[in-house]
């Protein structure tokens, strides 16, 4: 789920940044260590949007650098344990399939796949059902529901099932 | 928390709670959470969510995607039997989603990162993996990379005898047609061994393929690049020394596939100690100068010699045969059910076809040598005696002076080095008795 929060953050900037652009150099320097990175209250920052506020620097004892309170907004990505996602299959294999939303890295293994569908391996390893008509297999979509969540310092893991109604593959119109 | 309208910074505390309110909410719904007892305080909690959700609504700064819908989930605890865990990711249950902190099972970090199973969840996918290659007539192959596959060596240990390899090195842009390469960031050069590419190929068909190294991972996922550009034979199967489970020794334990199937390519025994019988011993390849100094061989290497191993008759080729002769018995000549036929037993029945009739003398062979010797000759099918007597139809000498060898020139027959043995057990074939001719000691 994306939320659009206020987070706060302390920077430290160097002096040779200072002078006209002193503020773009403080904003620069916080999407450049700020996008990207994963919490476990907030999951990942997806794009800093705006600054709300930049407070009074102060200058840090025995070195130059000065911080800056900086709150600023941001879209962020944080799966839920009973969230229905999109996710596109990255790896089958015979345990299950691994499936990426975005920045997040989820597991369906084979007991939470239907009955129904077995394994193929070969050349392009899939999960089909016996009469072919649904297929698994990398870079498919599928509809999945997550059933456990869990943040590392720089990832989100998640376990997630289609054995539920309305989840598995997303059927693309386009494809032929 | 107060509804502060009119504040010019919009606190994140609200966010915080409205985040903390929905783990609570869809927690409520999952299956494992709630039992029946708590439904008193499910109740509560939905009181107090509507509370904060007014205040949401107040202030008007979230703009989550949930619909209220969702606030109505299913508080029944659809119970499903007790979980058995059959594995974990990322330290969560594959199956149920709790946090499992446990150390059993085995790591398949190889497969992707955070991948552990538990015993019976292997043995069950143990059982299925080796029906379904079998009905599809495939046996597994485990392969070795150094010096069996391929030699390495830092930049910085070629002899000046191999420096104008560097200037030699195919290209990196198409690895399918290369085979002497230059890894600038890794600073290593490798060589693959001559028709490694026909020898995977035809191998494919017949064997699904595992890499097995004693490298980290970093090497042994760029060598497997150079090996299988497309990922069509390796694509997730690269175990390295990160993967195995024992330092110093190599184990089936992380391949998920049935011992009786599994053949290994591997040109160190020691390594193999608890599955000696699934393996194959390859020649080793040295083909850069570091490799021979690196086992004290006093021998110019290939590169040095400016040459290489023959491609229609490599150490690769001859395995290669070795390998069709033991499918095809496998598949074709055994009786029993698929499933109960044990591969090891083909391996060692065709080894022993090799040297079959062949009945040996040892004579002036030393003390330290003699028993590996003379049981690489018995696996190969031959008799080995210490007498002298008229069956007798090879003597295996270091010294053509001996008492037993002149008896041998005498009866009319071979007299051989013990390389004889050694190269049987090598090409998997008799070698001609001519070329291990031995010199009388001065």
């Amino acid at each position: 789920m994306f939320f659009h929060i206020v987070l706060e953050r302390n920077m430290q900037l160097h002096p040779r940044y200072f002078g006209r652009n002193l503020r773009d150099n403080l904003v620069a320097k916080l999407m450049k260590d700020v996008e990207g990175t994963c919490s476990g209250r907030h999951g990942f920052v997806v794009a800093v949007t705006g600054i709300e506020n930049v407070g009074k620097g102060l200058i840090r004892d025995g070195t130059g650098f000065v911080t800056f309170p900086v709150k600023y907004q941001c879209v962020v990505f944080r799966p839920f344990k009973g969230e229905i996602l999109e996710a596109v299959v990255t790896m089958v294999n015979k345990m299950g399939f691994f499936a990426e939303a975005g920045p997040v890295q989820i597991f369906v293994s084979n007991h939470l796949i239907p009955d129904d569908m077995e394994f193929q391996s070969g050349d392009m390893p899939n999960y089909t059902t016996s009469d072919g008509s649904v297929k698994i297999q990398k870079d498919s979509e599928v509809r999945l529901k997550i059933i456990g969540t869990r943040v590392d310092a720089t990832e989100i893991f998640c376990i997630g099932t289609i054995k539920d109604d309305f989840l598995g593959v997303i059927n693309d119109p386009v494809a032929i | 928390m107060s509804i502060v309208t009119d504040s010019p910074v919009h606190s994140s505390s609200s966010s915080d709670d409205f985040i903390a309110y929905l783990d609570d909410a869809l927690d409520a719904g999952s299956p494992n959470s709630s039992s029946s007892d708590e439904e008193a305080e499910n109740g509560d909690e939905f009181e107090s969510v509507r509370v904060k959700r007014q205040k949401v609504e107040i202030t008007e700064e979230i703009e989550g995607s949930t619909s209220e819908g969702t606030m109505g989930l299913n508080l029944e605890a659809s119970v499903e039997g007790e979980c058995t865990h059959p594995g974990s990711f990322g330290d969560m249950c594959i199956r149920c989603g709790q946090k499992l902190d446990g150390e059993s099972g085995t790591t398949f970090g190889y497969i992707h990162k955070g991948l552990r199973l538990h015993d019976e969840e292997i043995s069950r996918l143990r059982n299925t993996d080796v029906k379904n290659l079998l009905c599809r007539k495939k046996l597994y192959l485990v392969l070795d990379l150094d010096h069996t596959l391929l030699n390495s060596t830092h930049l910085a240990h070629l002899s000046s005898e191999e420096v104008h390899l560097l200037t030699q090195a195919d290209s990196l842009g198409d690895v399918s047609n290369g085979s002497l390469f230059k890894l600038e960031h890794m600073h290593m050069m490798t060589k693959l061994r001559p028709s490694v590419r026909t020898f995977l190929k035809e191998a494919n068909e017949m064997f699904e393929m595992y890499i097995y190294t004693m490298g980290d991972r970093p090497y042994a996922l760029e060598m497997a690049k150079l090996l299988d550009p497309r990922g069509e034979y390796f694509n997730a199967k690269v175990i390295s020394r990160d993967d195995g489970t024992q330092k110093h020794q190599k184990g089936l334990d992380v391949l998920l596939g049935q011992e009786s199937a599994v053949l290994i390519l591997d040109d160190t025994e020691h390594v193999w100690m608890e599955h000696k019988d699934n393996l194959i011993l390859m020649e080793r390849y040295h083909f850069f100068g570091s490799s021979c100094r690196q086992f004290n061989l006093n021998c110019k290497s290939l590169s040095e010699s400016k040459s290489d191993e023959d491609e229609t008759d490599g150490a690769l080729a001859r395995v290669l045969n070795v390998l069709k002769q033991v499918h095809c018995t496998f598949f074709d000549k055994l009786e029993e059910d698929l499933v109960d036929r044990d591969v090891r037993k083909v391996l060692s029945s065709v080894r022993s076809e090799v040297l079959s009739g062949c009945v040996i003398v040892f004579s002036r062979i030393l003390h330290s040598a003699l028993p590996a010797l003379k049981k690489m000759a018995e696996r190969m099918g031959a008799t080995c005696l210490t007498e002298l007597d008229p069956s007798v139809t090879h003597v295996v000498a270091t010294d053509a002076g001996t008492e037993k060898s002149r008896w041998a020139v005498k009866e009319k027959k071979f007299l051989v080095h013990p390389r004889w043995i050694e190269a049987a057990n090598y090409f998997w074939q008799k070698q001609p008795e001519e070329n291990f001719v031995v010199k009388k000691m001065q």
